[in-house]
């Protein structure tokens, strides 16, 4: 796995909660509140994510990130420490 | 064994409210996905208004429809609150004078956020279960209002903390427990909490809340999966999907609740997802019914979940509701209890559909003027002599309802009288 694939997972969640968004050219410093997902869209595509993922984490993990590139780089690093683990 | 749980539960959900629609409108929050954040109307309160004007109006007709006898045996008055008035004197004890209840009673008040209502819930249920005062009661009155005087983000608040505005209301939710709990039965040792530190939202001065919208929702889901864990633990033939006929969650606005119950479904059960929206309409909307007509009211709000599942759900015959409170900071519970077709019956008294349709719906012109604090009690107030004319509209549509409001405070006293 790598941080690009992480990427991808999170592209295709955020699309799977905002359809809306399926032609968006994804860039890393994209902020999901300017793609237009509220408080709940937000938690959802961190939960899909996590699940696609398998990673089990406390949720309150994810808090703080700034942009999607930074919450693929978050999940791939939490990925890769529980595959070391 | 002896049973426990509600014998009576009413609610005042404030005698003025505010179309949230038009809030957000006004405030330039309707982005495309303000609709999915399911929030329609928040009550609001009066500048002579406090949480012990909104608990004696919850709390009132319950104890109208008691025998002196039955009043009697009321031994304990718990205040859950984040709205308190005072760092010493706990609200129970105004409550406990204007209610004229025996003097032979515990009196205190108690808060963890969102988390007080059932906190004092739980409290009051292994009272009345350790059955060290056979058939005695206890009264619960959680209660809790924001008035947003003057909200601002701020470098830690994020931006969607405006949205705390349009779904914040103010209410109180009174509750008779006893042993006779045809409204709602208690299913004994049948739950599962979970508690932490985090920081999420706050109220570090009286009329302000801080915090994170963000980091909340992702702890109360958290806690809504661990809590129920736990449940699960202690309760090992529980199933997710077939056990509970009705889910009654803490609801801060209802589409929190849908993100919550999509969650919840995905990890506990093996539904598909495509059921997911019947079953939410079928087992959760009833809860949500009066929590979208109130808004959050913070500490009573699992509560008014209950009792508005209890109202609005189909109970032909008993049904078992699961409940969930989450208090920031944090705490929370998952807990069930069984309603009855006889104790749905018995709640029609309250007439609390009744009271929410007759309350009086503000402008925006008059929520500001009530919002921008003219005549609103500060925490801290020594002396003052209230006026309930501010908008004059209001005054002449309370007149006559029976309502309580605070008249005066005087070297810190409360004085409440009934509006004529």
């Amino acid at each position: 796995m790598t941080v690009n694939e992480v990427f991808e997972i999170v592209k295709k969640n955020i699309c799977l909660v905002i359809p809306e968004l399926s032609t968006h050219n994804f860039k890393q410093d994209d902020r999901l509140v300017d793609l237009g997902a509220n408080s709940v869209d937000r938690a959802e595509i961190g939960m899909l994510s996590m699940e696609a993922l398998s990673l089990n984490i406390p949720r309150v993990e994810l808090f703080g990130i700034k942009n999607i590139g930074e919450l693929a780089k978050t999940l791939f690093t939490k990925h890769q420490a529980i595959q070391k683990g | 064994m002896v049973s426990a749980g509600i014998e009576a539960i009413n609610i005042y959900g404030g005698s003025v409210f505010l179309d949230v629609s038009k809030l957000a409108k006004y405030r330039n929050l309707d982005n495309a996905r303000f609709e999915n954040l399911l929030m329609k109307q928040k009550s609001v309160a009066l500048p002579f208004e406090d949480p012990v004007t909104f608990a004696l109006n919850a709390a009132t007709p319950i104890m109208e429809s008691l025998s002196a006898a039955e009043k009697d045996r009321i031994e304990l008055v718990i205040t859950a609150t984040e709205s308190g008035i005072d760092f010493g004197k706990s609200m129970s004890t105004y409550i406990h004078q204007y209610l004229g209840l025996n003097r032979n009673c515990r009196l205190f008040e108690i808060k963890n956020a969102c988390y007080s209502g059932i906190a004092g819930f739980q409290m009051c249920v292994n009272f009345i279960l350790s059955q060290t005062s056979p058939k005695a009661k206890a009264l619960l009155v959680a209660t809790d209002i924001n008035r947003f005087l003057s909200a601002e983000a701020g470098e830690a608040l994020t931006d969607d903390w405006s949205f705390a505005e349009p779904s914040t209301g103010a209410g109180a939710v009174a509750v008779l427990i006893g042993e006779n709990p045809q409204v709602f039965r208690v299913d004994s040792g049948a739950c599962g909490y979970y508690g932490y530190e985090v920081c999420d939202t706050c109220r570090p001065v009286p009329e302000h809340e801080a915090g994170d919208s963000d980091l909340s929702l992702l702890s109360y889901l958290d806690c809504c999966e661990k809590a129920y864990i736990e449940y699960h633990k202690r309760v090992p033939d529980a199933d997710y999907a077939q056990s509970f006929n009705y889910l009654a969650f803490h609801t801060p606005f209802g589409g929190m609740i849908k993100g919550a119950h999509r969650n919840m479904m995905r990890k506990m059960t093996k539904i598909k997802p495509d059921q997911y929206e019947n079953d939410f309409q079928r087992r959760v909307w009833p809860a949500l019914t009066y929590c979208l007509r109130v808004g959050n009211i913070m500490g009573a709000t699992t509560l008014l979940s209950i009792a508005s599942t209890i109202d609005n759900a189909v109970i032909d015959s008993p049904k078992r509701i699961g409940c969930f409170s989450y208090g920031s900071g944090c705490c929370s519970e998952f807990f069930s209890g069984v309603a009855t077709p006889q104790g749905q019956e018995l709640q029609k008294r309250w007439n609390i559909k009744g009271g929410l349709d007759s309350r009086y719906e503000l402008s925006m012109e008059e929520y500001e003027t009530i919002r921008s604090g003219s005549g609103a009690v500060r925490f801290g107030t020594r002396n003052v002599e209230l006026n309930n004319n501010l908008i004059h509209s209001i005054a002449d549509f309370l007149k006559g309802k029976g309502m309580y409001c605070l008249k005066r405070i005087n070297e810190f006293h409360r004085e409440y009288e009934i509006i004529d």
